[in-house]
C-alpha cells in the first residue's frame, strides 16, 4: 500500500492550499495541477488492462462466434456460459480469482476479459446474422467458397455490429478496470482505495476513467469509419 | 450434344455457349413427400433462351438452381456441354456460371467495380486484365464510367441490376441463371431493362436459364418455354409461338391465359407480315391519274408522298376535287409505322389513334406498305402463324 507517501503529500500541500485540502472539497485543482504526476502510471496501467482484456475477448469471442457460426447448435450453450461469466458481480469475481490466480494483473485481466465475452460474442453473431440472405446468395452462386464468404463478405458486413460490441466492452471495461485494484491489478482504482475519504483525488481518478472510456469510444468510431466507407457513401 | 459451341455474330466477337440437358432429373427436399421437380428431361441448345414458368412452388427456382449446384441433384444429371455438373466441384462451376437474382445481392460493401470484378478477382486474374474487362463490362450493360466507384446503394433499382448482370458475365461464362432478375422493378424500367437485356444477349449469345413467373415476360424473353405445373412437372416445352398456338393442356391453356392471340403480336414485327399497297400520289401529278389508281386498291384512300415517297398524309375527296395532287393533306398521315416495330405495339397504335390504316415506313422513312387492324386480325386466323418460325427466333429489337 501507498499510504505513506499520500499522507506525506497531503501534509505538504496543506501549506499552499490548504483551506481546500483541509476542508476536503469535492475538487481542489491547486492540488490537482501540483500532483497529476502521480496519477501518470496508474492510467497507463488501466489503459494497459483495458487493452491486453478486450483484445483477448475479442479473440476468443470471435473464435467462438466463428465455431458458432457453422455450428448454429453452439449458440445457446455459449451465449449461456458467456452470460454466466457476465452476470457474476465484478468484486465476487475477483474474490473467487485470488486462490486460484493469485493478486495481480493476471487475475484482474482474466476477470476483465471474462465480462468481454458477452457483449462481443453476441453482437459478432447479430452482425453476421444481419448480413442479407441475398447477398449470401450471391455470393455463394458466383463461387465463393463458405470461407471467402466469411472473410470477403460477411464479416466485412458484419463489422458495424461487431464495432458496436467492442465500444460497449471497451467502455465497461475501462468502468471496471477501476475495481482491479482489489485484486491488486493496479490502474486507477488503486488512486481510490488508497485514501478513499479523499474527495479531490477520486475525482480526479474517476474523471480520467470517464476521459478514457470517452478516448476510446473515439477511436473505435474512427476505426470503424475508416473501415467501413460504404456506409458513409450518400445515395445518389 | 455437342458441347462448347462457338457462335459467329455479334459486335463483341464470337463468345462462348454451352447446351444445358436435364437428364431426367427429379428433386425430393428432405420431409417432403411430393417431388418438389419431377423428372425434368429437357436440352436448351447453345446460346439461347429457355425460360421456367409456372405458378408458385412449380420448382422452376429449383431446377435453375441444379444447374449451379446451389441446389443438389437427387436422382438424374444435368450436363453443361459434356460435363456432368456432378462431376464438377461446386465452387469452380459457380464461377463458370452466370447468376442473377432478382434482389440482385450486390455486395453492399464494395464499389460497383469491385462488385463486377468479383469473379475475376476469384479466377486470380491480375489487376489490369481485370480493370479492362469491368470497364469494357460496364459499356455493355450501359452504364456510365463515372458510377465504378459507387457503392451499390449510390444506385437506382435498374442501375443496381445493370451491374448485377455485368458482375454475371464478368468471367464470360457459357451458361447464365437468371432467377426472376427483373421482377423487383418497377414496370416501365422492367420493359426497358428486357428490351436492353435481348439487345444484350443478340451480342453475347449466352445459354440463358431464366426463372418467371409472368408469362408475358416467358414469351418475350424466351426462345423456348418451358412450363412447368404443381410438383414440378414439365407440362410443355416449346417455343413461344407453339405455346401460344398450340397449348399441349388445359393448364398451359389457362396459364397462357385467354389473350394468347394477342401475345402472339409481342412476337412478331411489321415486316413479318404480307402490308398492302395504297395508291401514292405524288405533289403536282394530276389527280386523275390517282382516281385511276383508286379503283380496285387495297386502301381506298390515295396516300401523298414526297419525291423520296416519304408519307406526307392521306388525301381527301376534297383534296382529290382540284386538278393537280396539292401540296398538303387533309388529313396527317399518323400513326406512321417502322418495320421493325413490334406487331402488339403498331395494333395499339393504330387503336389509339382511331385510324384504320397506317403507312408503314423502311429505316430511310420511305413507304413499304400499309397495315390495317383488318391486316393483322386476318393474320392472327389464318393457320400460316404457327409456322412463322422467325416469329419466335427473332426478336424485336426496339
Amino acid at each position: 500500500m501507498t499510504d505513506a507517501p499520500q499522507l506525506a503529500q497531503v501534509v505538504i500541500h496543506e501549506r499552499t492550499g490548504e483551506s481546500c485540502i483541509a476542508q476536503n472539497k469535492v475538487f481542489c485543482p491547486g492540488w490537482a495541477i501540483d500532483n497529476f504526476d502521480r496519477y501518470v502510471d496508474p492510467a497507463l496501467q488501466q489503459v494497459v488492462l483495458v487493452v491486453v482484456s478486450v483484445a483477448l475477448g475479442f479473440a476468443i469471442a470471435f473464435a467462438l462466434a466463428l465455431l458458432a457460426h457453422r455450428r448454429r447448435w453452439l449458440v445457446p450453450p455459449l451465449i449461456g456460459v458467456t452470460g454466466v461469466f457476465y452476470t457474476i458481480p465484478s468484486l465476487a469475481f475477483f474474490f473467487l480469482l485470488i486462490p486460484i490466480s493469485g493478486r495481480g494483473r493476471d487475475t484482474a485481466i482474466i476477470a476483465l476479459t471474462a465480462y468481454t465475452l458477452q457483449i462481443i460474442f453476441r453482437n459478432i453473431m447479430a452482425g453476421l446474422a444481419n448480413v442479407p440472405r441475398e447477398v449470401k446468395d450471391a455470393g455463394r452462386g458466383m463461387g465463393l467458397t463458405e470461407r471467402q464468404l466469411l472473410w470477403r463478405v460477411e464479416l466485412p458486413l458484419a463489422l458495424p455490429e461487431i464495432i458496436a460490441g467492442l465500444r460497449v466492452a471497451t467502455v465497461s471495461t475501462v468502468a471496471l478496470a477501476t475495481l482491479a485494484a482489489f485484486a491488486g491489478g493496479g490502474g486507477l482504482g488503486e488512486e481510490i482505495l488508497s485514501n478513499i475519504d479523499f474527495k479531490t483525488g477520486i475525482v480526479i481518478a474517476g474523471g480520467l476513467a470517464i476521459l478514457m472510456a470517452f478516448a476510446f469510444d473515439v477511436i473505435l468510431i474512427g476505426i470503424q469509419r475508416l473501415l467501413t466507407p460504404w456506409r458513409r457513401a450518400v445515395p445518389a | 450434344m455437342a458441347g462448347p459451341v462457338q457462335h459467329d455474330g455479334g459486335s463483341s466477337g464470337a463468345a462462348k455457349a454451352a447446351a444445358v440437358r436435364y437428364d431426367h432429373v427429379t428433386k425430393r427436399y428432405p420431409g417432403q413427400e411430393e417431388p418438389a421437380l419431377t423428372d425434368l428431361d429437357l436440352e436448351v441448345p447453345a446460346g439461347e433462351i429457355c425460360v421456367l414458368v409456372g405458378p408458385s412452388g412449380c420448382g422452376k427456382t429449383t431446377a435453375m438452381r441444379m444447374v449451379n449446384r446451389t441446389v443438389e441433384i437427387t436422382e438424374g444429371d444435368i450436363f453443361v456441354g459434356d460435363t456432368s455438373v456432378r462431376e464438377r466441384e461446386p465452387a469452380r462451376l459457380r464461377r463458370e456460371t452466370g447468376y442473377v437474382i432478382q434482389q440482385v445481392g450486390l455486395f453492399p460493401h464494395r464499389t460497383v467495380a469491385d462488385n463486377v470484378a468479383t469473379v475475376p478477382q476469384l479466377l486470380g486474374w491480375d489487376a489490369k486484365r481485370t480493370a479492362a474487362r469491368v470497364e469494357e463490362l460496364l459499356a455493355l450493360v450501359g452504364l456510365e464510367r463515372e458510377l465504378a466507384g459507387r457503392y451499390p446503394a449510390q444506385l437506382s433499382g435498374g442501375q443496381q441490376q445493370r451491374v448485377g448482370v455485368a458482375r454475371a458475365l464478368a468471367a464470360d461464362p457459357p451458361v447464365m441463371l437468371m432467377d426472376e432478375p427483373f421482377g423487383a422493378i418497377d414496370p416501365i424500367t422492367r420493359e426497358r431493362l428486357q428490351n436492353e437485356f435481348l439487345r444484350l444477349q443478340g451480342e453475347i449469345r449466352k445459354t440463358i436459364l431464366f426463372v418467371t413467373h409472368d408469362i408475358d415476360e416467358a414469351i418475350k424473353m424466351g426462345d423456348r418455354v418451358a412450363v412447368l405445373k404443381a410438383g414440378g412437372r414439365l407440362a410443355q416445352y416449346a417455343t413461344p409461338a407453339e405455346l401460344l398456338m398450340d397449348p399441349a393442356d388445359e393448364f398451359v391453356e389457362d396459364f397462357v391465359g385467354a389473350d394468347r392471340a394477342l401475345k402472339r403480336l409481342a412476337l412478331m414485327r411489321v415486316s413479318d407480315i404480307d402490308l398492302w399497297k395504297a395508291p401514292l400520289a405524288f405533289v403536282g401529278q394530276a389527280t386523275s391519274e390517282v382516281r385511276a389508281k383508286l379503283n380496285g386498291a387495297e386502301v381506298p384512300h390515295a396516300l401523298l408522298v414526297d419525291s423520296d415517297r416519304r408519307p406526307i398524309g392521306w388525301l381527301s375527296e376534297r383534296d382529290l376535287s382540284a386538278d393537280v395532287v396539292p401540296e398538303r393533306a387533309d388529313s396527317p398521315p399518323d400513326p406512321v409505322l417502322d418495320l421493325d416495330d413490334v406487331m402488339r405495339d403498331a395494333l395499339a397504335d393504330l387503336l389509339r389513334s382511331g385510324t384504320q390504316y397506317a403507312p408503314v415506313t423502311d429505316a430511310e422513312g420511305r413507304i413499304a406498305g400499309v397495315l390495317s387492324v383488318e391486316i393483322i386480325s386476318e393474320f392472327l386466323n389464318s393457320p400460316r402463324a404457327l409456322s412463322e418460325e422467325h416469329a419466335a427466333t427473332e426478336r424485336p429489337h426496339d
